[in-house]
């Protein structure tokens, strides 16, 4: 506390030069709350000002890559969404969108829009983790209890229809791994009926606080040029003035069919930030609406035996039908030599598969472009120049997934 | 004339036949022409560098040439276009660093030297950036070990992990010695 009156006096009564300074090299994490997971930020402060900001990463590193080339294309599912575990889905769809390319999968309309509302509902859901645990940084502890409320009808959602609250491994290459249940549609419907009203409900309690808009107007502002050299892409790419969404510039599973806004800004403050996310939920709700109009009885499974399981009850009466069960199970598909990559938009970015294949039945090569660890590299341009406080402020409206940097 | 066709054009004198695959076109480069390449692409209109990755070929059946590929993934927000540049590289190569170029680029370059070995001259900060410290080798060259256990089972049968695997997928004869084809065993009534 000393030290901290004398540095003020100092530089209030002399003019800066006559006393010899020097950055002080602090440590921030791994273990911390504002750090959203197990981050460590080394930084070079000069004074309240950050000088130089280096993120050491990996302390998640689980090697995601190296063991899905050693599984089958199947079994691979497993794994993708257990990379970014708030938006586990996007995951999911990205992989199975890579490998479907290799091995020219056609997937049922039905499944692709399934495949859609799923992945919506669960970007509203991380969006949700990001405002709550956000706001929660600047000192607002009320909104988190009210966005987690919802985000666990969405879970309940989620575990209506794959088993599961998270990891949910439902996507299959081909389709899906079973029809929704009967319950599933009027539950989300109640869902997006209600929801519009929750987000009023949040728009009250922060939108026009003065706290947040003090702490994240004009803070770590990230220009349009920083963001494209520094690889930043996904919302906080949209807030700064860059309207890429890749659902709209090079549309996957039929999103070319459903109407939507993609909510941009030009500020490229941690303001833009998040409110181009808080936009971006109630423009996934309509996506999910058109989604679930459209939405019509039919299989969920590619028909190809080579790529999906025969069903339960051929394989009493059909040789056929259990060889090629057989050979599924033990073995798996065996995709032509290739290699392919699909860019699809995930909550946090650019994220795709780039997957080669020998001709095995497991991929050669899987390179996971990670929409996090690179979006990380635009803590520099937000913070440098910036208060050592504001750095809290700016890791949370990049929004990080510890689990997506790493790998 | 699209923007992948303006550039390929300007890189001819540079790179080889461009490769088209399932509407992803890649074009081989020369190790020493990297830098001028992608700043020409730069130049031209793919203003965003998406990714850095490497490919370790080594036990691709059939690929001949040199061992790792590194491709860069370029990307035009104007033209939504995408191209892949790639170069070969052998064994203890190294690359010139493109962060002057796009500062993103670190922490893909050292993604690529971590997981490969791959050292990129003149990067301001090459460190692993995933794996451990102490962590000898690259994980994503292929002749890294997986790390499993072999397994020994009661009745004196041992199962290598990495030979089991060999067997399922039919390119090696594996524990259970069937290379595809007929099974002898089955057919014959001794």
């Amino acid at each position: 506390m000393n030290n901290h009156k004398t540095a003020n006096a100092g530089s209030a009564t002399t003019p800066r030069g006559e006393f010899e300074t020097k950055h002080m090299r602090i440590n921030v994490g791994p273990q911390h709350p504002s750090t959203h997971g197990v981050l460590r930020l080394v930084v070079d402060l000069d004074g309240e000002r950050i000088a130089r900001i280096v993120p050491q990463v990996g302390y998640l590193h689980t090697g995601f890559e190296k063991t899905m080339e050693n599984r089958t294309y199947q079994q691979c599912v497993t794994y993708s969404n257990r990379m970014d575990y708030v938006h586990g889905f996007g995951h999911d769809l990205a992989y199975v969108l890579s490998a479907e390319k290799l091995i020219d999968a056609k997937v049922p309309a039905r499944a692709q829009q399934i495949r859609v509302i799923l992945t919506e509902l669960n970007r509203i859901a991380s969006h949700l983790v990001f405002i709550g645990t956000g706001i929660l940084d600047m000192g607002a502890l009320t909104l988190l209890f009210y966005t987690f409320r919802e985000r666990e009808t969405i879970l309940d959602l989620f575990e209506m229809v794959s088993g599961v609250r998270m990891n949910y491994g439902y996507f299959r290459v081909g389709g899906l791994y079973r029809d929704i249940p009967e319950e599933f549609v009027a539950a989300t419907r109640k869902f997006i009926a209600e929801f519009p009203r929750m987000l009023q409900q949040y728009a009250t309690m922060f939108a026009k606080n003065d706290i947040f808009l003090s702490r994240t107007q004009g803070v770590g502002v990230i220009s349009k040029e920083q963001a494209l050299e520094h690889g930043l892409t996904g919302p906080s790419l949209r807030a700064s003035g860059v309207p890429l969404d890749f659902r709209k510039a090079q549309p996957y599973s039929g999103y070319e069919q459903y109407d939507f806004e993609v909510p941009a800004s030009k500020q490229g403050d941690a303001y833009a930030r998040f409110m181009v996310r808080f936009e971006e939920m109630s423009e996934s709700l309509r996506i999910i609406e058109q989604a679930l109009d459209r939405l019509e009885p039919g299989p969920v499974k590619d028909p190809d035996r080579r790529i999906s399981l025969p069903p339960r009850s051929e394989l009493e009466n059909s040789m056929e039908a259990v060889i090629f069960h057989f050979k599924l199970v033990t073995e798996g598909f065996h995709p032509p030599r290739g290699e392919v990559y699909v860019p699809t938009e995930s909550a946090r970015g650019e994220l795709g598969y780039y997957l080669i294949s020998d001709g095995g039945s497991m991929p050669y090569r899987v390179k996971v472009r990670v929409p996090s660890l690179i979006n990380l590299q635009s803590l520099e341009p937000a913070c440098v120049g910036g208060l050592f406080a504001d750095m809290v402020v700016n890791i949370a409206s990049l929004d990080p997934v510890l689990g997506d940097v790493d790998k | 004339m699209s923007l992948v066709e303006t550039v390929l054009r300007s890189l001819k004198k540079l790179s080889g036949k461009p490769a088209e695959f399932k509407d992803m076109i890649s074009v081989s480069v020369d190790r020493g022409h990297i830098v001028e390449a992608v700043a020409q692409a730069k130049a031209a209109g793919f203003d965003m560098l998406s990714d850095i990755f490497g490919i370790d070929y080594l036990s691709y059946p059939g690929h001949q040439g040199k061992r790792f590929t590194v491709a860069y993934n370029l990307y035009s927000t104007l033209s939504n276009e995408r191209l892949f540049i790639r170069v070969n590289l052998a064994d203890k190569e190294t690359l010139p660093t493109i962060t002057h170029l796009w500062r993103g680029a670190s922490f893909m370059e050292r993604e690529v030297y971590d997981m490969f070995g791959i050292e990129f001259a003149g990067h301001p900060d090459l460190r692993k950036l995933l794996t451990p410290e102490d962590l000898d080798g690259h994980p994503h060259r292929k002749d890294f070990p997986l790390g499993e256990t072999p397994t020994l089972f009661d009745d004196g049968r041992f199962l290598d992990p990495a030979a089991f695997r060999a067997g399922m997928t039919g390119q090696d004869k594996g524990l259970t010695g069937w290379k595809g084809g007929v099974r002898k065993g089955v057919t014959s009534g001794e």
